[in-house]
């Protein structure tokens, strides 16, 4: 509702009183104050580190410097060196990524479909699964990463079932190849997916889904035509929290890949880091995986971006 | 969308008129794990009836009509339409739609997509026409690329209507479709429904607890309670010949008078209740011998200020005015009787000086209209206690 009339004089008149205006004024302080501490967190912790990633990655190696010794530059071929060298690793990782994000989603849609949905007369074993789907979260993701490999082992289970069934030849590995760093994604980032979209199921309203019966849509047409629209911005949120995690993810990679035809960015980051004391090329790769990730998730989030979360 | 292009197109598409289909329902029962909401119910709906379930809350009337659209199974007996037995099929394959209390709309969707849904996935080619022209007809076709959330509750209500009417059902369901809405509104959508009802000639089931409504809408009122139909009829007959005081108490209002038969002469028992000789007709009394109950609708009662001379056919009864209330057309009152109880009466208001609390007044009515129950009848069933 408007506080304000034009007048007959054609002024616009404020209708409030003064003590009126005053309180106004002084919730619109209390916000301001209360946004405070939040803004200078993310000042201190995010935008001057990224400034200072930013610079660190246009430093420059002076003539004869020894190991990790760099000068203030602007030195932009060193992007054009690591993307040169590296860009088959960064396609590798937003292509693992995505790969484990589309698994994550068909596997965790039905998982969160079952608790939010089916199950939502049956409080206890509601609670207990939605227990078992954050559990993973109680032990270390090293750890978790570390039981996959045992997992996936040549002498393990799955590896000497799968050669049984001669699913995988007798020297065939499932370990240090491709299969084995997508698994691990999947595994490792499927409660961030299976979480947003059973926050979202839970809102449900199930007598849509009849309504969609009465006028004739089988279950699948009522699955594709309201349930998953309606779950859309869940899926939205999942795969974001899935793809975005997961494209920047090194561990994965460094214990179930070969570290060939595995390795993601974030392992060349790490190298380049710590091994080979390349700060401006890391960085420039770091600069280059945080750029080409808001690139992909503004399209994605111009494409089928919902209301909801924008 | 350009409106000019979609005129021409609605005109094309008329209402074809649907005989409907006949309804058949044969020993339905439904249990809830403790509960029986059903209990072995027999319905026959012809075919372009408007078909009113009345009854209280938890009667079973929602229950039957779920199982009648297939969102429920009936855990005993049969349900057909238009002679086909369709106990086991799933909802999305039997011609019945349904306005649901809630309107159940679909938020992600236009208006216009709502209402062609059904169309659509019967692979209708015209569906988009005809939702236009179902939007017509509600009125709503101004709306028709509008999200439901930016809809007022009665226009949700309508746009729900249209979504199911447009598939022409052989049988259309309302599930206390006008529930959410105001008074005014309520009435205004009542009319329209019963004009849309004849128009369209489909056969329509509408579940209310109102009976009003029921009354006014429907050709066919069937009474519910406890899961099973009390009485059934036209809506003037349910009204003036209860057979039940369920019935009488929850359409309309009744006074119940107990009594004990002492005779019968020309067509007439004689009752006695408590010292007063009240008369019903034979063929207006489920019970005709010990004691029963009987009933008379207050608006049939005269009140007299003074003892009107004796008049043969007529009750008389005379009491005690307790209570006098003023609602605008009537002057209602409660009146203790000696040995009977109170008995409600009411009069219009033409410019006569009402009775006064305390005053002695003299009630008659004409034989003809008491009803006889049977009694072991609990005079209060029915009676809206709120």
């Amino acid at each position: 509702m408007s506080n304000t009339v034009m007048t007959k004089k054609g002024k616009i008149a404020d209708l409030r009183s003064r003590d009126e205006i005053k309180a106004e004024r002084r919730k619109e302080r209390t916000g301001v104050y209360l946004v405070v501490p939040g803004l200078l967190l993310l000042l201190l912790f995010f935008a001057v580190p990224v400034m200072v990633l930013l610079s660190m990655s246009l430093y420059a190696r002076p003539e004869g410097a020894s190991i990790g010794e760099f000068v203030p530059a602007l030195e932009f071929r060193n992007y054009a060196t690591v993307l040169g060298s590296y860009w088959p690793d960064l396609l590798r990782s937003f292509g693992f990524a995505l790969i484990a994000t589309v698994l994550a989603l068909l596997i965790g849609y039905p998982m969160a479909y079952l608790v939010a949905v089916r199950l939502r007369q049956h409080g206890l074993l509601q609670g207990i699964l939605l227990v078992l789907l954050i559990a993973p979260f109680f032990s270390s993701f090293i750890l978790r990463t570390q039981a996959w490999k045992q997992i996936l082992a040549d002498e393990g289970f799955v590896a000497q079932t799968m050669k049984f069934l001669a699913i995988l030849p007798a020297d065939g590995h499932l370990t240090a190849t491709p299969f084995a760093v997508v698994a691990g994604l999947t595994y490792n980032f499927l409660p961030f997916m299976v979480l947003p979209i059973y926050a979202n199921l839970g809102r449900l309203d199930t007598r849509l889904l009849e309504a969609s019966g009465d006028l004739y849509a089988g279950p699948m047409t009522s699955f594709f035509r309201v349930t998953l629209p309606l779950s859309a911005p869940g899926v939205f949120a999942g795969t974001l929290l899935t793809f975005i995690p997961a494209a920047g993810d090194y561990v994965n990679a460094a214990l179930l890949g070969n570290n060939r035809n595995t390795t993601m960015i974030g392992q060349v980051i790490d190298s380049r880091f710590f091994k080979v004391i390349d700060y401006p090329g890391a960085a420039a790769l770091s600069f280059v995986l945080m750029l080409s990730i808001l690139v992909l998730v503004t399209i994605y989030i111009r494409r089928f971006g919902t209301k909801e979360l924008m | 969308m350009n409106t000019n292009t979609a005129e021409p197109s609605i005109k094309q598409v008329d209402l074809p008129r649907s005989d409907g289909a006949d309804l058949n329902l044969k020993g339905v029962t439904k249990r809830f794990a403790e509960f029986i909401a059903v209990k072995d119910l027999d319905l026959m709906v012809p075919s372009g009836t408007f078909f009113a379930l009345l009854g209280p809350s938890g009667c079973g009337k929602s229950t039957t009509l779920r199982m009648i659209a297939g969102l429920e199974a009936p855990s005993e007996g049969q349900i057909s339409i238009g002679g086909k037995d369709v106990t086991a099929l799933p909802s999305h394959q039997r011609e019945v739609n349904t306005v649901f209390q809630s309107y159940a709309l679909f938020p992600h969707m236009t208006v216009l997509e709502n209402v062609a849904f059904g169309l659509k996935r019967k692979k209708d080619k015209q569906a988009m026409e005809k939702a236009r022209a179902g939007l017509e007809m509600v009125e709503l076709a101004h709306l028709a690329n509008r999200r439901p959330e930016q809809l007022s509750g009665g226009q949700q209500q309508r746009v729900a209507l249209a979504r199911a009417l447009v598939n022409r059902p052989q049988v259309l369901l309302l599930d206390e479709p006008l529930g959410a809405l105001d008074m005014k509104l309520r009435r205004q959508m009542q009319m329209e429904l019963k004009s849309i009802q004849t128009e369209v000639g489909l056969t329509f089931i509408h579940v209310t607890h109102d009976q009003e409504e029921a009354m006014t809408m429907a050709d066919v009122v069937a009474v519910m309670n406890e899961g099973r139909i009390e009485q059934m009829g036209a809506p003037r007959d349910l009204y003036e010949l209860p057979k039940t005081a369920f019935v009488a108490n929850f359409l309309g209002k009744s006074n119940l008078m107990r009594g004990t038969v002492t005779g019968e002469r020309d067509g007439l028992l004689e009752v006695a209740a408590s010292g007063h000789k009240i008369v019903v007709a034979v063929d207006r009394a489920v019970q005709h011998e010990g004691e029963i109950v009987v009933g008379v609708r207050p608006e049939k009662l005269h009140l007299n200020r003074e003892a009107p001379a004796e008049a043969t056919g007529y009750n008389e009864l005379s009491g005690e005015v307790i209570d006098v209330s003023f609602t605008g057309t009537t002057t209602e009152y409660l009146i203790e009787v000696a040995g009977i109880g109170r008995i409600g009466t009411f009069a219009q208001n033409r410019g006569q000086q009402s009775a006064e609390v305390g005053e002695t007044v003299y009630l008659s009515w004409d034989s003809a209209h008491s009803f006889g129950l049977a009694g072991d009848e609990l005079v209060d069933a029915g009676v809206d206690k709120t």
